[in-house]
């Protein structure tokens, strides 16, 4: 059976029993090569596809999944025996498709064509380019990936829409070594071939890990501090859980009764933009195939908006904005908008202090909920505007929102990770732990 | 299913185009996924998901492929792409000999997540969200997540494994969040059993909703943690993630292999304090780490990895194998078809010692009580680890005095596990997601309560 077939047979025995119907279709291919040993460590070639079934009626979805387009029948049972059990009073809806989409080229097609020996070739110049120096004693990991997404949704109001995505993404460890050992780590991503240089990135991470020899905690105590974008864009996933309407909604975000009250220091801009030149997670609708739209978050340090999807839009009598991921709500491309400062300006700017270049711990040492985070960190002593050592085994900790609006000064150094573009940031006052 | 004959032609194809091993991994596997917020069932999800992975070895060398286009064709087109990435050594006639001994299973399940009305499983969350909405005023919030699956998996490759098994899980997660004074906190508590609804006859739900509503209503008043060194007492349970994390991700092969792990070339070695053993065992009836077989078809054992302090065991895959020279220890393991296994940890935790915890915390004069542990992550290459605290005290004079918000424990593994220097004798083992380069996966944390004479605390300065 193809997918419209299956589509028209699952339409037809909602409409039977009185239901709206919702059929997504994701198609994914995805192909990586990991090095390691100076050899191929991990080599993964890979084809998929999934259909997800939402059926609808008064006001109540019930979901189902499946990996094969034999029995139509059973998705819709599985789907109807999870309606059932749905007792939330909270209303759903489906979107009809009948708005605009912003036009956006979300496809290339050029990764899909390089030869895997071309590929091999890629990760062993990253291998050999982040092992640069005899200091370096091993490169546990270096990785090429890219993918193609191929997204169709249809609906029983209307709604028939497809896209096909791709991209690909590249990093890699390095560990050098004097008493202790110290990692080094990069990554970037990009659209096209020309964007993904091994070479540029394998230095990058060697460079990395050579600058912590010799790295030492620092004592316990307050510190001016520049979150280098490496670091800031992992704490970012804190802003993210927090602007979701739903979590608001819910009473799980400190954010709540914050929308037109300044929330963050007076230079912070942050966007989500549907797209943006830098990044692979562009979109033109979202998993509700509602169109997604640019909007500023924080106008100069002031909460402009939540982020929604079509039930908690209509619960705060508000129109959807484009975000509805997954099971939940979540930016197209969280986008701190640049300063002036050139990264070396900024590192001026700090005079005194640390500049962290990587967290560790996120998914368990930061709660959305609080804003509280205490999480693992290493970087940099600098003292006079200039870097003068490394530091490792220390923790940052504080919260999230008091340290939006301790941001003094934001660079122009931005930088793509997934879903997440931003410069470097220079902070007033950050708890640091250490001896 | 695929037939027999299908599997042989798709493991005949891969070595007729290289490579000297080749592996199929069948796998069907059906999820329940529910939510309620608000005493009210808000989300319910269920489905199937079915594909295969084709594997194939060329002395290190691993390709791996997967996909749930399941037609002839498609598969030996995958199967031939394989073989072809691989190269060199091409065996023309493989001769099949497969050896389908059915092992014993040791994990009985009862009720099978499909033969349970839905229903059920919604009235169990209910008695989760009452009990932890009522535990206190200051429970604003119950967050209940029902996850169940039946996964069915079938191993075949060129060496003559045919192996079957199945797994049920089955786990309650409860997400108290407790506001006081405009503070929000949150509380967690995930417990979870290699068992089918049966789990729910043992499991007493209402307690285990009140341990997340304590953890959140604690720890909303509390001061931040203190900053800096420490000596730090680590409650049983889920404490053993301290040991998983700063010890156990550098014992498996996908590190050690590499020399990526500071446990590299240690085996014999003392890495630990003496009072300290240590086990990964996936043969524990119905635990939710456990299997009969592993990923990759090899029964599964228990391995002991550290004894009275000396390194004795590594956790070994099939691939990790060929790369050390050693054999398989049955700790393959992945999350799905999508991902290649890989050497993991099963269920792990730390031996009983002879303390009682009462002890410990008597014959420590200054120092921080953690009782709950969050999750936490580590770099193998370094040996660096942090791990968040839920729920944690001050321990003054010998006595519990305060609870502390906000600590965060870091350190490098092999040195903590020498600073161990006391072990209590309140084993237990806690359930948690295992997240690594094969995915996430079930894996039981144990330990009974022990000390570390120094940590650094990640908490605020005054």
């Amino acid at each position: 059976m193809t997918f419209n077939e299956f589509k028209e047979k699952i339409f037809i025995l909602a409409k039977k029993e009185g239901f709206e119907a919702q059929i997504e279709f994701n198609g994914q291919q995805e192909f990586s090569i990991r090095y390691a040993n100076n050899d191929i460590d991990q080599y993964t070639d890979a084809s998929k596809f999934s259909v997800s079934l939402k059926i609808l009626k008064n006001g109540k979805i019930g979901n189902a999944f499946t990996e094969s387009f034999d029995n139509p029948e059973e998705l819709f049972n599985e789907a109807v025996t999870s309606w059932k059990i749905i007792d939330s009073e909270e209303e759903n809806f489906f979107y009809d498709g009948k708005e605009e989409y912003p036009k956006m080229r979300t496809y290339f097609g050029e990764f899909e064509k390089v030869p895997v020996k071309e590929k091999i070739d890629f990760v062993r110049k990253l291998y050999l380019s982040s092992k640069c120096n005899e200091k370096i004693v091993m490169v546990p990991y270096a990785m090429f990936k890219n993918f193609v997404i191929e997204k169709k949704m249809a609906n029983t109001l209307g709604l028939n829409i497809e896209a096909k995505f791709d991209g690909a993404f590249s990093f890699a460890m390095a560990i050098s070594q004097d008493t202790s050992n110290h990692s080094g780590f990069w990554f970037e991503l990009g659209k096209k071939v020309e964007d993904l240089n091994p070479e540029a990135i394998g230095k990058k991470v060697c460079e990395e890990a050579l600058s912590l020899l010799g790295a030492k905690s620092v004592k316990s105590g307050k510190y001016r501090v520049i979150l280098r974008h490496t670091a800031f864009e992992d704490m970012l996933s804190l802003l993210r859980s927090m602007i979701s309407a739903e979590n608001v909604q819910k009473n799980m975000s400190p954010l709540k009764g914050k929308i037109n009250k300044k929330i963050g220091s007076d230079i912070l801009n942050i966007l989500d933009v549907p797209y943006h030149p830098l990044s692979i997670t562009n979109r033109p609708f979202d998993d509700e195939g509602v169109p997604t739209k640019e909007k500023f978050i924080i106008k100069d340090g002031i909460l402009t908006t939540y982020l929604h999807n079509l039930k908690t839009a209509k619960k705060d009598n508000v129109e959807p904005t484009g975000n509805a991921i997954g099971a939940s709500i979540s930016p197209i491309n969280l986008f701190i908008k640049p300063g002036n400062l050139t990264f070396n300006e900024l590192v001026n700017k700090l005079d005194e202090g640390l500049i962290i270049t990587s967290v560790d711990g996120m998914h368990s040492g930061a709660n959305p909920i609080s804003g509280n985070f205490s999480l693992g960190a290493r970087g940099y002593r600098v003292k006079n505007g200039k870097i003068i050592g490394a530091v490792e085994q220390i923790t940052i900790s504080g919260n999230f929102l008091e340290l939006l609006e301790k941001i003094e000064a934001i660079g122009n150094d931005l930088k793509a990770s997934e879903g997440i573009l931003t410069p470097s940031v220079l902070v007033k006052e950050l708890d640091i732990a250490g001896e | 299913m695929i037939s027999k004959a299908l599997i042989q032609d798709i493991i005949g194809t891969v070595l007729k185009h290289g490579g000297d091993f080749a592996e199929v991994f069948f796998e069907k596997r059906y999820d329940n996924k529910f939510q309620l917020k608000d005493g009210k069932l808000e989300s319910a999800s269920s489905g199937t998901t079915l594909g295969i992975g084709i594997r194939g070895f060329l002395g290190n060398k691993a390709i791996y492929a997967y996909t749930n286009i399941l037609n002839r064709e498609n598969l030996l087109s995958v199967a031939k792409r394989v073989g072809e990435a691989l190269g060199e050594i091409k065996i023309l006639e493989h001769t099949f000999n497969f050896d389908d001994t059915k092992l014993k299973n040791k994990h009985i399940v009862y009720f099978y997540p499909k033969d349970i009305e839905k229903n059920e499983k919604v009235d169990v969350m209910k008695r989760a969200y009452y009990a932890a909405k009522n535990f206190s005023n200051l429970i604003k919030q119950v967050h209940i997540m029902y996850w169940d699956y039946d996964q069915e998996i079938l191993v075949a490759n060129s060496e003559g494994t045919w192996a079957e098994d199945r797994r049920v899980r089955t786990r309650l997660m409860i997400s108290a969040i407790a506001e006081h004074n405009g503070n929000m906190e949150r509380g967690f508590y995930g417990p979870g059993a290699g068992m089918g609804f049966e789990f729910f006859n043992r499991l007493n739900v209402e307690e285990a909703a009140k341990r997340a509503a304590r953890i959140a209503a604690r720890m909303v008043d509390a001061d931040p943690a203190p900053a800096g060194k420490m000596p730090v007492v680590i409650s049983n349970e889920f404490g053993g993630v301290i040991f998983h994390e700063a010890v156990g991700h550098a014992l498996e092969a996908t590190s050690v292999a590499k020399g990526a792990s500071v446990f590299a070339g240690k085996l014999g070695q003392k890495v630990a304090a003496e009072c300290v053993s240590a086990v990964d065992d996936a043969t524990i009836p119905n635990a939710w780490g456990s299997a009969n077989i592993d990923d990759e078809g090899t029964p599964t054992r228990r391995n002991i990895l550290i004894d009275k302090g000396i390194l004795v065991g590594y956790l070994i895959d099939k691939l990790g194998g060929r790369r050390m020279g050693m054999e398989s220890t049955g700790s393959a393991r992945r999350q799905d078809y999508t991902f290649a296994p890989t050497s993991r940890m099963s269920n792990t935790f730390i031996l009983p010692g002879n303390y009682y915890p009462e002890e410990i915390i008597a014959a420590t004069e200054y120092g921080l009580y953690a009782k709950t542990m969050g999750g936490g992550s580590v770099i193998p290459g370094t040996g660096e680890f942090n791990f968040a605290v839920m729920e944690a005290y001050l321990i003054e004079n010998g006595k519990i005095t305060k609870p502390v918000k906000g600590a965060t424990l870091i350190g490098k593994g092999y040195e903590i596990i020498q600073k161990i220097d006391m072990v209590g004798n309140d084993i237990d083992r806690g359930q948690g997601m295992c997240g690594s380069l094969s995915g996430a996966i079930p894996a039981d944390v144990g330990q009974p309560t022990i000390r570390v004479s120094e940590i650094t605390v990640g908490g605020r300065n005054k």
